[in-house]
């Protein structure tokens, strides 16, 4: 038989897989890559607060918050986010503020808020949530216009065929998110207190590196002897 | 031992000489225990991966009381089980791998394999695939040695009766 593409595919198919130095090369320029585009995306960033919670994350610079109150929680906001783009994060319990925004984009926005980590909905699926099926166009104004970004996820809805749609700060930052999300765990327990958290609770920031162990579910962790955290309650995520 | 944690040192320092070596010596460990875990050898293939990218950004926290191959077992492992969380999420509680591999001899295998509980399943891999002892796998997910064997009961009592019912036994 002659050698032809079909034999090209299937030696690639069934060849051991790729040696040890392209491995190693992959994960060492995944490495320089990673670390500069987490720094890259919070430096652009400027975050506003009023003592109530955050009120605006835009890329220009924004104005000092006014109060120490407000100070504290854009400080708090700022570290979330950093933990968040560095893949140490699955929530914000940061508060935010949307008193100024109005009562239509608000449901967009809790709507928005309910899809959970790592997951998309369409902007049809947001449209229906708030009861007004047939306006998704307005849903993606309102999603545009989104106070808040990252803290409440517009990026985690996309259009009905799978289409980024559009993003506020771009996107390649839309879709680089949820490849972020795609690779960060929500659960974590620790070895020593056989606790489970939610990725980013404050345990887990004193939590000694290899005592860390990722779970799928509490329940699994629950079959193996860890408890529920009572402060991040990883049961209701 | 001495030598491995030395090259775990050197892989600390930014070495990247000493993290090539130590990926040629435990790439295909590592990918075997993924292979069997996740089923498809791209979603195993991403995994070592991101695994190896934890263990070279994270080897300033290594710590010479674990062998090398502990710790990175517990790392693979943490990158694993974090896949099949999301595999769930997408699709209910039937857990079919992502991009499946063609059939095989081992398919009723795979799919009973399927039905076990997550932790079971992982102790059942790193068991098989690689012979870890139960001190090895109770310090990898961080349990008693019991609890490992109360695991491993079940996954292969779990196992038994799957295939039992599809008639492969």
């Amino acid at each position: 038989m002659k050698k032809d593409s079909v034999d090209d595919i299937l030696t690639r198919y069934f060849a051991p897989d790729a040696d040890a130095g392209d491995l190693a090369k992959q994960v060492l320029t995944a490495a320089r890559e990673s670390a500069r585009q987490t720094s890259r995306l919070l430096d652009r960033i400027s975050i506003q607060a009023t003592p109530r919670g955050v009120s605006l994350i835009r890329a220009e610079r924004l104005e000092k918050p006014a109060s120490a109150a407000a100070r504290r929680l854009a400080e708090r906001a700022r570290e979330e986010l950093s933990e968040y783009f560095e893949g140490k994060r699955a929530f914000f319990s940061v508060p935010v503020d949307l008193t100024e925004t109005p009562d239509f984009q608000k449901k967009v926005l809790a709507a928005a808020r309910a899809i959970p980590f790592g997951e998309v909905r369409p902007y049809a699926w947001v449209a229906q949530r708030i009861g007004h099926p047939r306006a998704v166009r307005a849903v993606g104004t309102a999603l545009g216009r989104n106070p808040v970004p990252f803290i409440v996820p517009c990026h985690r809805v996309l259009q009905t065929g799978g289409g980024l749609g559009g993003y506020f700060f771009g996107t390649d930052v839309k879709s680089r998110l949820l490849s972020l999300e795609r690779v960060t765990p929500i659960y974590e327990g620790c070895t020593s207190t056989r606790i489970i958290c939610r990725v980013g609770c404050v345990h887990g920031r004193h939590m000694r590196p290899d005592n860390r162990v990722v779970f799928a579910s509490v329940d699994d962790a629950r079959s193996i002897g860890y408890r529920p955290c009572k402060v991040c309650k990883p049961q209701a995520a | 031992m001495d030598e491995e944690r030395r090259l775990m040192g050197r892989v600390a320092r930014g070495d990247e000489a000493a993290f090539t070596e130590l990926v040629a010596r435990y790439g295909g460990r590592l990918r075997g225990v993924a292979r069997r875990l996740l089923g498809s050898r791209a979603d195993a293939e991403d995994a070592v991966q991101r695994a190896l990218l934890q263990c070279y950004l994270g080897a300033g926290t290594y710590r010479a009381e674990w062998a090398v191959s502990t710790w990175l077992y517990r790392i693979l492992t943490n990158v694993c089980v974090d896949e099949l969380r999301r595999r769930k999420s997408r699709s209910g509680e039937i857990e079919p791998p992502a991009r499946p591999d063609p059939p095989d001899a081992h398919l009723d295998l795979r799919r009973a394999l399927g039905g076990v509980p997550t932790e079971a399943r992982v102790l059942l891999a790193l068991r098989y695939v690689d012979g870890l002892t139960y001190g090895e796998l109770a310090r990898i997910r961080g349990i008693s040695v019991n609890t490992v064997k109360s695991q491993l009961q079940r996954g292969k009592s779990l196992l038994k009766s799957a295939l039992v019912k599809g008639g492969a036994v």
